[in-house]
């Protein structure tokens, strides 16, 4: 197959999540795949993919069927990789529910809104030195700082370190261009956070690190004890993990988007109460995580075809979030919308835990730069999108400031 | 089927007909339903589908489980009438029951 063919009205429709063109706008194939192949397969890479809104509700959420216990990432999946135990985003029941029992409680929409005031001070400490100048990098100056600042907070990781984590986590995600990610052991067990656990066990504070260290769960087995040093890691590691990447291409995406739509960014700069709507719109329009996978575990029939067992399966999120057929006119952009919720976050028991700290975090950075900078040009010229199969956002977005 | 009514924080009424069977969150996010989110799909653990259940009907929706009642004190101004809608099953018996969203789930 000719990689570099376009995609025309006449061919058979093409996508896959590594080619870098396909990545710059993927909408225009997500409809197509909507129209013309609601169940698609993918030979090159050995992938099916479900695009429609109502397949996606339908199916993504059985667990029975679309495993995660071979991860949620398409190269891992075919590599059949070993999964520490802990290791609960990459599970299935009854040891996923054992384990995600122990954090669902702790991320919940009441809790992460009680830490507004904090994330609001750091946002401020990370803006305040830019007022008055007349370029803001939304990656640089915030999405890199932000979300890392906040699940460092959380976890109790000290300040001067909180930006080798960043660096660390987006070079786990990332991959060389137009290529599938390479299978990495140290980017899932909890590498590089021992000495803060240890200097922690010896020193508990209120933060959530202390927490995982003394909590005490049931585990599969029935018995009732406490995580292992290396569960503790494996946790830390996937919240840090997940607490960073994805909140800075949602912060990315704030700059784009209300960059590209000047007349609704103005609306929420004169009235703020308009940031939570704006935001779910914004994670809508341009979720960071666009596709996610689940491996099958057996025979299933969609749109009249058998996914055989043992296939790979991407869902299509993004796709699901302009579907005419649930968000009319899917494509526009528009905060004032009053319809459904978008299915960003996922369904079921993997949905996302952090989303309740996601949609703080997105509400107080939009009121935050609205309040000081109402008005931005994005350079193109000089933006930057990353390259990873996993998410999809901007590793630099410069803006010029009136 | 059963009637629902469920009523927004500015009191915007909206009343579906719900098979048996399916939850009063479920119903909900089918018909697309602004107010309810129901992320994790009825496995108390998003907290994101909170009703307050009518008082006429308080005794009828069933009891919550030790988990819904800890979910519970972690929504957006809980009140003793509070539930997740998920965890209320529709049924025949519950023809004409109403629930008030809260002003927000999230």
């Amino acid at each position: 197959m000719n990689i570099q063919a376009e995609s025309t009205g006449n061919d058979p429709v093409y996508w896959d999540p590594y080619r870098p063109d396909l990545a710059q706008n993927p909408y225009p194939v997500f409809r197509r795949l909507r129209e013309e192949a609601p169940l698609y397969y993918n030979e090159q890479y050995d992938f099916y993919a479900l695009s429609r809104f109502g397949d996606i509700e339908a199916h993504f959420g059985d667990a029975e069927i679309f495993s995660s216990a071979r991860s949620d990432i398409l190269e891992f999946i075919k590599e059949d990789i070993d999964i520490p135990d802990g290791m609960f985003i990459w599970e299935d029941p009854p040891l996923h529910t054992v384990y995600r029992t122990v954090v669902s409680r702790i991320f919940t929409p009441r809790r992460m809104n009680e830490l507004e005031g904090q994330i609001r001070d750091y946002c401020v400490r990370c803006l305040e030195p830019l007022e008055g100048t007349d370029r803001f990098d939304f990656i640089a100056d915030l999405g890199a700082k932000l979300p890392g600042g906040v699940i460092g907070m959380l976890l109790g990781i000290p300040d001067e370190d909180r930006d080798l984590v960043y660096q660390r986590v987006s070079g786990n995600l990332r991959t060389e261009e137009g290529k599938p990610m390479e299978v990495n052991k140290a980017s899932y067990q909890g590498e590089g956070y021992e000495d803060y656990l240890d200097w922690r066990a010896e020193n508990p504070s209120d933060d959530l690190m202390t927490m995982l260290l003394q909590v005490e769960f049931e585990d599969v087995t029935g018995t009732r004890r406490k995580l292992t040093r290396g569960e503790v890691l494996i946790f830390v590691n996937v919240l840090a993990g997940a607490g960073n990447e994805t909140t800075s291409r949602l912060i990315g995406w704030i700059g784009k988007v209300l960059g590209d739509h000047p007349e609704q960014r103005r609306q929420i700069a004169q009235n703020p109460s308009l940031v939570p709507a704006a935001i779910e719109e914004l994670l809508r329009f341009e979720p960071p995580g666009p596709s996610v996978a689940r491996y099958v575990r057996r025979d299933v029939e969609i749109h009249g075809k058998t996914v055989p067992a043992g296939s790979a399966m991407l869902f299509l999120l993004a796709s699901a979030n302009r579907d005419d057929a649930r968000f009319p006119d899917g494509d526009s952009f528009d905060i004032h919308r009053e319809g459904p919720p978008h299915i960003t976050f996922g369904r079921g028991i993997h949905s996302c835990l952090g989303s309740a700290l996601a949609r703080v975090e997105g509400r107080v950075a939009l009121e935050e730069i609205v309040k000081r900078f109402p008005d931005w040009t994005v350079d193109m010229e000089n933006a930057k999108l990353s390259s990873s199969s996993s998410t999809r956002g901007w590793d630099t977005l410069p803006a010029s400031i009136p | 089927m059963a009637k629902i009514t469920y009523i927004d924080s500015d009191g915007d009424t909206q009343v579906l007909t719900v098979q048996p069977g399916q939850s009063v969150m479920q119903a909900a996010v089918a018909e697309g339903l602004h107010g309810i989110i129901g992320d994790c799909s009825g496995n108390m653990a998003c907290a994101t589908c909170h009703v307050y259940v009518d008082e006429a009907w308080a005794d009828r929706v069933g009891s919550k489980s030790e988990t819904e009642s800890l979910m519970l004190e972690e929504v957006f101004d809980p009140r003793p009438n509070s539930r997740l809608s998920c965890q209320i099953e529709v049924s025949e018996e519950l023809d004409g029951l109403v629930v008030r969203l809260p002003e927000r789930q999230v």
